[in-house]
Protein backbone atom coordinates (compact mmCIF):
# COMPACT_ATOMS: atom_id res chain seq x y z
CA UNK A 1 0.00 0.00 0.00
CA UNK A 2 1.38 3.40 -0.88
CA UNK A 3 1.24 6.45 1.36
CA UNK A 4 -1.56 7.89 -0.76
CA UNK A 5 -3.68 4.77 -0.41
CA UNK A 6 -3.06 4.68 3.32
CA UNK A 7 -4.13 8.30 3.72
CA UNK A 8 -7.26 7.65 1.69
CA UNK A 9 -8.06 4.47 3.60
CA UNK A 10 -7.70 6.27 6.94
CA UNK A 11 -4.90 3.99 8.17
CA UNK A 12 -2.58 5.10 10.96
CA UNK A 13 0.62 6.34 9.34
CA UNK A 14 4.20 6.15 10.62
CA UNK A 15 6.90 8.20 8.92
CA UNK A 16 10.64 8.28 9.50
CA UNK A 17 13.28 10.74 8.46
CA UNK A 18 16.70 10.46 6.85
CA UNK A 19 19.22 13.27 6.51
CA UNK A 20 21.39 12.73 3.42
CA UNK A 21 25.19 12.77 3.90
CA UNK A 22 27.43 15.79 3.38
CA UNK A 23 29.19 13.96 0.56
CA UNK A 24 28.40 12.05 -2.62
CA UNK A 25 28.48 8.69 -0.83
CA UNK A 26 25.19 7.02 -1.72
CA UNK A 27 26.13 3.93 0.29
CA UNK A 28 25.47 5.89 3.48
CA UNK A 29 21.85 6.07 2.43
CA UNK A 30 21.70 2.42 1.43
CA UNK A 31 23.14 1.57 4.83
CA UNK A 32 20.58 3.72 6.65
CA UNK A 33 17.72 2.30 4.62
CA UNK A 34 17.82 -0.96 6.58
CA UNK A 35 16.48 0.85 9.65
CA UNK A 36 13.34 1.79 7.76
CA UNK A 37 12.53 -0.97 5.30
CA UNK A 38 9.30 -2.67 6.28
CA UNK A 39 9.18 -0.67 9.51
CA UNK A 40 7.73 2.71 8.54
CA UNK A 41 5.26 3.66 5.82
CA UNK A 42 7.35 6.42 4.29
CA UNK A 43 10.58 8.27 4.94
CA UNK A 44 11.20 12.01 4.70
CA UNK A 45 14.37 13.04 2.89
CA UNK A 46 15.51 16.43 4.10
CA UNK A 47 16.46 19.14 1.64
CA UNK A 48 19.67 20.85 2.81
CA UNK A 49 18.29 21.07 6.34
CA UNK A 50 19.39 24.03 8.47
CA UNK A 51 20.87 25.48 5.29
CA UNK A 52 23.81 23.05 5.21
CA UNK A 53 24.72 21.55 1.83
CA UNK A 54 23.93 17.85 1.58
CA UNK A 55 23.29 15.28 -1.12
CA UNK A 56 20.23 16.38 -3.10
CA UNK A 57 16.93 15.18 -1.68
CA UNK A 58 15.60 13.99 -5.04
CA UNK A 59 18.76 11.98 -5.79
CA UNK A 60 18.66 10.49 -2.27
CA UNK A 61 14.99 9.66 -2.70
CA UNK A 62 15.76 7.77 -5.91
CA UNK A 63 18.45 5.74 -4.14
CA UNK A 64 16.01 4.85 -1.36
CA UNK A 65 13.23 4.10 -3.82
CA UNK A 66 15.53 1.53 -5.44
CA UNK A 67 16.09 0.05 -1.98
CA UNK A 68 12.36 -0.49 -1.64
CA UNK A 69 11.51 2.46 0.60
CA UNK A 70 8.78 4.95 -0.12
CA UNK A 71 10.39 8.40 0.06
CA UNK A 72 8.82 11.78 0.82
CA UNK A 73 11.00 14.51 -0.63
CA UNK A 74 11.20 17.79 1.19
CA UNK A 75 11.23 20.80 -1.11
CA UNK A 76 12.26 24.17 0.24
CA UNK A 77 11.84 27.61 -1.30
CA UNK A 78 15.16 28.87 0.02
CA UNK A 79 17.34 27.48 -2.76
CA UNK A 80 15.16 27.61 -5.85
CA UNK A 81 13.10 30.08 -7.79
CA UNK A 82 9.78 29.11 -9.40
CA UNK A 83 11.44 27.79 -12.56
CA UNK A 84 13.82 25.47 -10.68
CA UNK A 85 11.07 24.28 -8.35
CA UNK A 86 8.77 23.26 -11.17
CA UNK A 87 11.55 21.63 -13.11
CA UNK A 88 12.79 19.70 -10.04
CA UNK A 89 9.26 18.58 -9.26
CA UNK A 90 8.80 17.31 -12.80
CA UNK A 91 12.12 15.50 -12.49
CA UNK A 92 11.07 13.88 -9.23
CA UNK A 93 7.77 12.72 -10.70
CA UNK A 94 9.57 11.27 -13.72
CA UNK A 95 11.78 9.24 -11.35
CA UNK A 96 8.68 7.85 -9.67
CA UNK A 97 8.83 10.04 -6.57
CA UNK A 98 5.39 11.43 -5.84
CA UNK A 99 5.36 12.29 -2.15
CA UNK A 100 6.23 15.86 -1.49
CA UNK A 101 6.61 17.97 1.64
CA UNK A 102 6.48 21.70 0.91
CA UNK A 103 8.53 23.93 3.19
CA UNK A 104 9.67 27.54 3.19
CA UNK A 105 13.10 26.50 4.45
CA UNK A 106 15.47 27.60 7.18
CA UNK A 107 17.07 30.96 6.63
CA UNK A 108 20.58 30.68 5.10
CA UNK A 109 22.06 32.55 8.08
CA UNK A 110 21.70 29.40 10.21
CA UNK A 111 23.77 27.24 7.88
CA UNK A 112 27.47 26.80 7.21
CA UNK A 113 27.40 29.32 4.35
CA UNK A 114 25.56 32.32 5.73
CA UNK A 115 26.82 34.49 2.87
CA UNK A 116 24.48 32.74 0.44
CA UNK A 117 21.60 34.47 -1.30
CA UNK A 118 18.25 33.20 -0.12
CA UNK A 119 15.73 32.92 -2.93
CA UNK A 120 12.26 32.67 -1.32
CA UNK A 121 10.57 33.34 -4.65
CA UNK A 122 7.58 31.33 -3.39
CA UNK A 123 6.49 30.60 0.15
CA UNK A 124 5.41 27.19 1.40
CA UNK A 125 1.70 27.87 0.82
CA UNK A 126 2.30 29.02 -2.73
CA UNK A 127 4.48 25.94 -3.23
CA UNK A 128 1.60 23.71 -2.12
CA UNK A 129 -0.67 25.57 -4.55
CA UNK A 130 1.92 25.19 -7.34
CA UNK A 131 2.14 21.42 -6.81
CA UNK A 132 -1.67 21.21 -6.71
CA UNK A 133 -1.83 23.15 -9.95
CA UNK A 134 0.67 20.75 -11.53
CA UNK A 135 -1.52 17.86 -10.39
CA UNK A 136 -4.33 19.47 -12.42
CA UNK A 137 -2.05 19.42 -15.46
CA UNK A 138 -0.86 23.02 -15.52
CA UNK A 139 2.43 24.72 -14.83
CA UNK A 140 2.47 28.17 -13.22
CA UNK A 141 2.36 29.55 -16.73
CA UNK A 142 -0.74 28.59 -18.70
CA UNK A 143 1.28 25.72 -20.20
CA UNK A 144 -0.71 22.52 -20.12
CA UNK A 145 1.03 19.19 -19.49
CA UNK A 146 0.08 15.98 -21.24
CA UNK A 147 0.92 13.87 -18.22
CA UNK A 148 0.13 14.92 -14.66
CA UNK A 149 2.67 14.27 -11.89
CA UNK A 150 0.17 12.99 -9.32
CA UNK A 151 1.84 14.43 -6.25
CA UNK A 152 0.77 13.54 -2.73
CA UNK A 153 1.20 17.00 -1.28
CA UNK A 154 2.22 17.55 2.31
CA UNK A 155 3.08 20.60 4.35
CA UNK A 156 4.47 21.36 7.77
CA UNK A 157 2.79 23.04 10.71
CA UNK A 158 4.27 24.45 13.88
CA UNK A 159 1.67 24.46 16.66
CA UNK A 160 4.18 25.91 19.13
CA UNK A 161 5.31 29.22 17.61
CA UNK A 162 3.69 32.58 18.22
CA UNK A 163 1.22 33.94 17.20
CA UNK A 164 -0.77 30.78 17.84
CA UNK A 165 -3.90 31.99 16.04
CA UNK A 166 -1.87 32.62 12.90
CA UNK A 167 -0.73 28.97 12.96
CA UNK A 168 -4.30 27.80 12.47
CA UNK A 169 -4.84 30.35 9.69
CA UNK A 170 -1.73 29.09 7.93
CA UNK A 171 -2.82 25.48 8.34
CA UNK A 172 -6.20 26.41 6.89
CA UNK A 173 -4.52 28.09 3.92
CA UNK A 174 -2.27 25.08 3.30
CA UNK A 175 -5.19 22.65 3.34
CA UNK A 176 -7.18 25.00 1.14
CA UNK A 177 -4.25 25.19 -1.30
CA UNK A 178 -4.23 21.39 -1.62
CA UNK A 179 -2.15 19.80 1.14
CA UNK A 180 -3.41 16.31 1.98
CA UNK A 181 -1.06 15.53 4.85
CA UNK A 182 0.52 17.72 7.51
CA UNK A 183 3.63 16.94 9.54
CA UNK A 184 4.02 18.97 12.73
CA UNK A 185 7.18 20.21 14.38
CA UNK A 186 8.35 17.91 17.18
CA UNK A 187 6.01 17.87 20.16
CA UNK A 188 7.67 18.68 23.46
CA UNK A 189 4.70 20.32 25.12
CA UNK A 190 1.56 18.23 25.28
CA UNK A 191 -0.69 21.05 26.57
CA UNK A 192 -0.11 23.35 23.62
CA UNK A 193 -0.37 20.46 21.18
CA UNK A 194 -3.68 19.38 22.72
CA UNK A 195 -5.09 22.88 22.44
CA UNK A 196 -3.95 23.15 18.85
CA UNK A 197 -5.51 19.79 17.96
CA UNK A 198 -8.79 20.84 19.60
CA UNK A 199 -8.90 23.89 17.36
CA UNK A 200 -8.00 21.78 14.30
CA UNK A 201 -10.82 19.34 15.06
CA UNK A 202 -13.26 22.19 15.73
CA UNK A 203 -12.60 23.57 12.24
CA UNK A 204 -12.83 20.10 10.71
CA UNK A 205 -9.35 20.37 9.21
CA UNK A 206 -8.42 16.88 10.44
CA UNK A 207 -10.94 15.42 7.98
CA UNK A 208 -9.44 17.20 5.01
CA UNK A 209 -5.85 16.25 5.67
CA UNK A 210 -3.99 13.64 7.68
CA UNK A 211 -2.27 15.25 10.67
CA UNK A 212 1.00 13.49 11.55
CA UNK A 213 2.48 14.54 14.88
CA UNK A 214 6.23 15.00 15.05
CA UNK A 215 8.14 13.08 17.71
CA UNK A 216 11.84 13.68 18.22
CA UNK A 217 13.81 11.25 20.39
CA UNK A 218 16.85 12.97 21.92
CA UNK A 219 20.12 11.41 22.99
CA UNK A 220 21.04 13.81 25.76
CA UNK A 221 19.77 16.73 27.77
CA UNK A 222 22.25 18.92 25.89
CA UNK A 223 20.17 18.55 22.75
CA UNK A 224 17.12 19.85 24.60
CA UNK A 225 19.03 22.81 26.05
CA UNK A 226 20.29 23.61 22.59
CA UNK A 227 16.81 23.50 21.11
CA UNK A 228 15.31 25.58 23.87
CA UNK A 229 17.96 28.26 23.49
CA UNK A 230 18.94 28.25 19.85
CA UNK A 231 16.04 26.91 17.81
CA UNK A 232 13.27 29.48 17.49
CA UNK A 233 9.64 28.43 17.61
CA UNK A 234 10.19 25.38 19.82
CA UNK A 235 8.52 25.00 23.22
CA UNK A 236 9.91 22.39 25.60
CA UNK A 237 8.17 21.36 28.77
CA UNK A 238 10.59 21.46 31.73
CA UNK A 239 9.35 18.01 32.77
CA UNK A 240 11.30 16.40 29.93
CA UNK A 241 14.44 18.38 30.71
CA UNK A 242 14.45 17.35 34.37
CA UNK A 243 13.73 13.73 33.49
CA UNK A 244 16.70 13.62 31.14
CA UNK A 245 18.90 15.45 33.63
CA UNK A 246 18.20 12.85 36.30
CA UNK A 247 18.45 9.83 34.04
CA UNK A 248 21.44 7.51 34.44
CA UNK A 249 21.24 6.48 30.81
CA UNK A 250 19.96 9.53 28.88
CA UNK A 251 19.68 7.58 25.62
CA UNK A 252 17.37 5.02 27.18
CA UNK A 253 15.34 7.76 28.88
CA UNK A 254 15.11 9.62 25.55
CA UNK A 255 13.60 6.54 23.93
CA UNK A 256 11.25 6.06 26.88
CA UNK A 257 10.00 9.63 26.63
CA UNK A 258 9.46 9.30 22.88
CA UNK A 259 7.53 6.04 23.32
CA UNK A 260 5.33 7.51 26.06
CA UNK A 261 4.71 10.55 23.93
CA UNK A 262 3.63 8.44 20.96
CA UNK A 263 1.22 6.50 23.14
CA UNK A 264 -0.33 9.73 24.47
CA UNK A 265 -0.50 11.37 21.05
CA UNK A 266 -2.22 8.35 19.50
CA UNK A 267 -5.17 8.85 21.82
CA UNK A 268 -5.71 12.49 20.80
CA UNK A 269 -8.68 12.94 18.53
CA UNK A 270 -7.80 13.88 14.97
CA UNK A 271 -4.20 12.63 14.92
CA UNK A 272 -3.71 10.33 11.96
CA UNK A 273 -0.10 9.37 12.34
CA UNK A 274 3.34 9.87 13.79
CA UNK A 275 6.40 11.35 12.19
CA UNK A 276 9.56 10.14 13.97
CA UNK A 277 12.39 12.59 13.38
CA UNK A 278 15.60 11.75 15.24
CA UNK A 279 18.38 14.10 14.18
CA UNK A 280 21.36 12.04 12.96
CA UNK A 281 20.18 9.07 15.03
CA UNK A 282 18.24 7.12 12.41
CA UNK A 283 19.16 3.77 13.97
CA UNK A 284 16.79 4.39 16.86
CA UNK A 285 13.67 4.53 14.67
CA UNK A 286 13.01 0.74 14.57
CA UNK A 287 13.44 0.53 18.36
CA UNK A 288 10.86 3.24 18.95
CA UNK A 289 8.42 1.81 16.42
CA UNK A 290 8.66 -1.58 18.12
CA UNK A 291 8.41 -0.33 21.71
CA UNK A 292 5.50 1.97 20.95
CA UNK A 293 3.69 -0.95 19.33
CA UNK A 294 3.28 0.86 16.02
CA UNK A 295 4.06 -2.24 13.97
CA UNK A 296 0.61 -3.65 14.42
CA UNK A 297 -1.03 -0.34 13.53
CA UNK B 1 -8.81 25.11 -14.83
CA UNK B 2 -7.17 25.49 -11.40
CA UNK B 3 -6.97 28.85 -9.65
CA UNK B 4 -4.52 31.43 -10.85
CA UNK B 5 -2.29 32.87 -8.16
CA UNK B 6 0.44 34.61 -10.11
CA UNK B 7 0.04 38.31 -10.85
CA UNK B 8 0.43 38.69 -14.60
CA UNK B 9 -1.02 41.37 -16.88
CA UNK B 10 0.32 43.58 -19.61
CA UNK B 11 4.07 44.28 -19.55
CA UNK B 12 5.12 47.72 -18.34
CA UNK B 13 5.91 50.13 -21.20
CA UNK B 14 8.84 52.58 -21.00
CA UNK B 15 6.33 55.45 -20.89
CA UNK B 16 4.61 53.89 -17.92
CA UNK B 17 7.92 53.51 -16.13
CA UNK B 18 8.36 57.30 -16.40
CA UNK B 19 4.89 57.92 -14.94
CA UNK B 20 5.62 55.32 -12.28
CA UNK B 21 8.81 57.11 -11.25
CA UNK B 22 6.94 60.40 -10.75
CA UNK B 23 4.14 58.71 -8.81
CA UNK B 24 6.67 56.92 -6.61
CA UNK B 25 7.96 60.30 -5.38
CA UNK B 26 4.57 60.83 -3.73
CA UNK B 27 3.92 57.21 -2.85
CA UNK B 28 7.24 56.93 -1.00
CA UNK B 29 6.51 60.01 1.11
CA UNK B 30 3.51 58.22 2.60
CA UNK B 31 4.41 54.55 2.45
CA UNK B 32 8.09 54.44 3.37
CA UNK B 33 8.02 56.31 6.72
CA UNK B 34 4.57 55.11 7.79
CA UNK B 35 4.56 51.46 6.69
CA UNK B 36 8.22 50.73 5.96
CA UNK B 37 7.31 50.07 2.32
CA UNK B 38 9.83 47.98 0.39
CA UNK B 39 8.49 49.05 -3.04
CA UNK B 40 7.47 45.60 -4.23
CA UNK B 41 4.96 47.27 -6.55
CA UNK B 42 2.37 44.66 -5.67
CA UNK B 43 0.97 46.19 -2.51
CA UNK B 44 -0.98 43.96 -0.13
CA UNK B 45 -0.81 46.40 2.81
CA UNK B 46 -4.60 46.54 3.13
CA UNK B 47 -4.88 42.79 3.66
CA UNK B 48 -2.00 42.64 6.12
CA UNK B 49 -3.32 45.07 8.73
CA UNK B 50 -1.36 47.97 7.17
CA UNK B 51 2.00 46.48 8.14
CA UNK B 52 4.34 45.82 5.19
CA UNK B 53 4.86 42.05 4.91
CA UNK B 54 7.88 42.59 2.66
CA UNK B 55 10.04 43.62 5.60
CA UNK B 56 10.17 39.92 6.50
CA UNK B 57 13.69 38.61 5.69
CA UNK B 58 12.07 35.77 3.76
CA UNK B 59 9.59 38.21 2.19
CA UNK B 60 6.72 35.88 3.05
CA UNK B 61 3.35 36.99 1.74
CA UNK B 62 1.14 34.38 3.37
CA UNK B 63 1.91 34.34 7.07
CA UNK B 64 4.82 33.80 9.44
CA UNK B 65 7.43 31.06 9.10
CA UNK B 66 7.75 28.57 11.95
CA UNK B 67 10.51 30.47 13.71
CA UNK B 68 8.72 33.27 15.53
CA UNK B 69 10.05 33.48 19.08
CA UNK B 70 8.00 33.36 22.26
CA UNK B 71 7.94 37.14 22.56
CA UNK B 72 7.32 37.53 18.84
CA UNK B 73 10.97 37.98 17.81
CA UNK B 74 12.12 37.41 14.26
CA UNK B 75 14.29 34.28 14.00
CA UNK B 76 16.75 35.91 11.63
CA UNK B 77 17.14 39.23 13.47
CA UNK B 78 16.16 38.56 17.10
CA UNK B 79 16.38 42.28 17.91
CA UNK B 80 13.39 42.85 15.59
CA UNK B 81 9.76 41.82 15.98
CA UNK B 82 8.45 39.34 13.43
CA UNK B 83 6.45 41.38 10.92
CA UNK B 84 3.76 38.72 10.80
CA UNK B 85 3.46 38.90 14.58
CA UNK B 86 2.76 42.61 14.11
CA UNK B 87 0.40 41.93 11.21
CA UNK B 88 -1.63 39.53 13.33
CA UNK B 89 -1.80 41.97 16.23
CA UNK B 90 -2.76 44.89 14.04
CA UNK B 91 -5.33 42.88 12.06
CA UNK B 92 -6.96 41.79 15.29
CA UNK B 93 -7.01 45.36 16.61
CA UNK B 94 -8.55 46.76 13.43
CA UNK B 95 -10.97 43.85 12.91
CA UNK B 96 -9.35 42.69 9.68
CA UNK B 97 -8.54 39.06 10.55
CA UNK B 98 -10.79 37.72 7.78
CA UNK B 99 -8.36 39.16 5.21
CA UNK B 100 -5.55 36.93 6.48
CA UNK B 101 -7.36 33.82 5.20
CA UNK B 102 -6.84 34.84 1.58
CA UNK B 103 -4.06 33.25 -0.51
CA UNK B 104 -1.82 36.08 -1.66
CA UNK B 105 -0.35 35.79 -5.13
CA UNK B 106 3.20 34.79 -6.00
CA UNK B 107 5.09 38.04 -6.46
CA UNK B 108 5.51 39.39 -9.97
CA UNK B 109 9.11 40.57 -10.00
CA UNK B 110 8.48 42.74 -13.05
CA UNK B 111 6.56 45.05 -10.74
CA UNK B 112 9.43 45.39 -8.28
CA UNK B 113 10.28 49.06 -7.77
CA UNK B 114 7.23 50.38 -9.63
CA UNK B 115 4.35 52.42 -8.28
CA UNK B 116 1.65 50.21 -6.76
CA UNK B 117 -0.86 53.04 -7.26
CA UNK B 118 -0.21 52.97 -10.99
CA UNK B 119 -0.44 49.17 -11.00
CA UNK B 120 -3.85 49.36 -9.33
CA UNK B 121 -4.95 51.96 -11.87
CA UNK B 122 -3.72 49.74 -14.73
CA UNK B 123 -5.59 46.79 -13.15
CA UNK B 124 -2.43 44.68 -12.75
CA UNK B 125 -3.09 44.25 -9.04
CA UNK B 126 -6.29 44.38 -7.02
CA UNK B 127 -7.37 47.60 -5.35
CA UNK B 128 -6.89 47.94 -1.58
CA UNK B 129 -9.75 46.99 0.71
CA UNK B 130 -10.36 50.04 2.89
CA UNK B 131 -13.18 48.91 5.17
CA UNK B 132 -14.08 45.54 6.62
CA UNK B 133 -17.44 45.21 8.37
CA UNK B 134 -18.35 42.32 10.62
CA UNK B 135 -14.92 40.71 10.66
CA UNK B 136 -15.83 37.89 13.07
CA UNK B 137 -18.91 36.99 11.02
CA UNK B 138 -16.78 36.97 7.87
CA UNK B 139 -14.26 34.57 9.40
CA UNK B 140 -17.12 32.26 10.35
CA UNK B 141 -18.50 32.44 6.82
CA UNK B 142 -15.12 31.65 5.29
CA UNK B 143 -14.80 28.55 7.46
CA UNK B 144 -18.41 27.37 7.01
CA UNK B 145 -18.62 28.05 3.26
CA UNK B 146 -15.66 25.86 2.92
CA UNK B 147 -17.32 23.12 4.94
CA UNK B 148 -20.32 23.24 2.61
CA UNK B 149 -18.19 23.13 -0.48
CA UNK B 150 -16.58 19.96 0.76
CA UNK B 151 -19.97 18.21 0.91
Amino acid sequence: MTLKEKIEAGKFIVCGEIGPPKSCDGDVLREKSKYFKGIVDAVNITDNQTAVVRLSSIASAKILLDEGIEPIIQMTCRDRNRLAIQSDLLGAAALGIHNLLCLTGDYQKFGDQPEAKGVFDLDSIQLVATAARMNCGFLLSEQEMKKTPGFVIGAAANPFAEPLEMRIIRLYKKVQAGACFIQTQPVFDMNIFNKWMEKVVELGLHEKCAILAGVMPVKSVKALYHMKKEVPGVKINDEYISRLEKALDPKEEGVKIAVEMIQTIRKIKGVRGIHIMPVMWESITPVIVKEAGLNSA
Amino acid sequence: MPIKFVTTGKPITPGERKVSRVLLLFEDIVKVPVFGCQRCGECILSSTGFVCSQRCPKRLRNGPCGGTGEGGQCEVYPERKCVWYKIHKRSKLFGRLSLLYKLNNIHNWNLEGTSAWLNVFMKRITAPIWFVRGDKQKVKEILSNDAQRKD
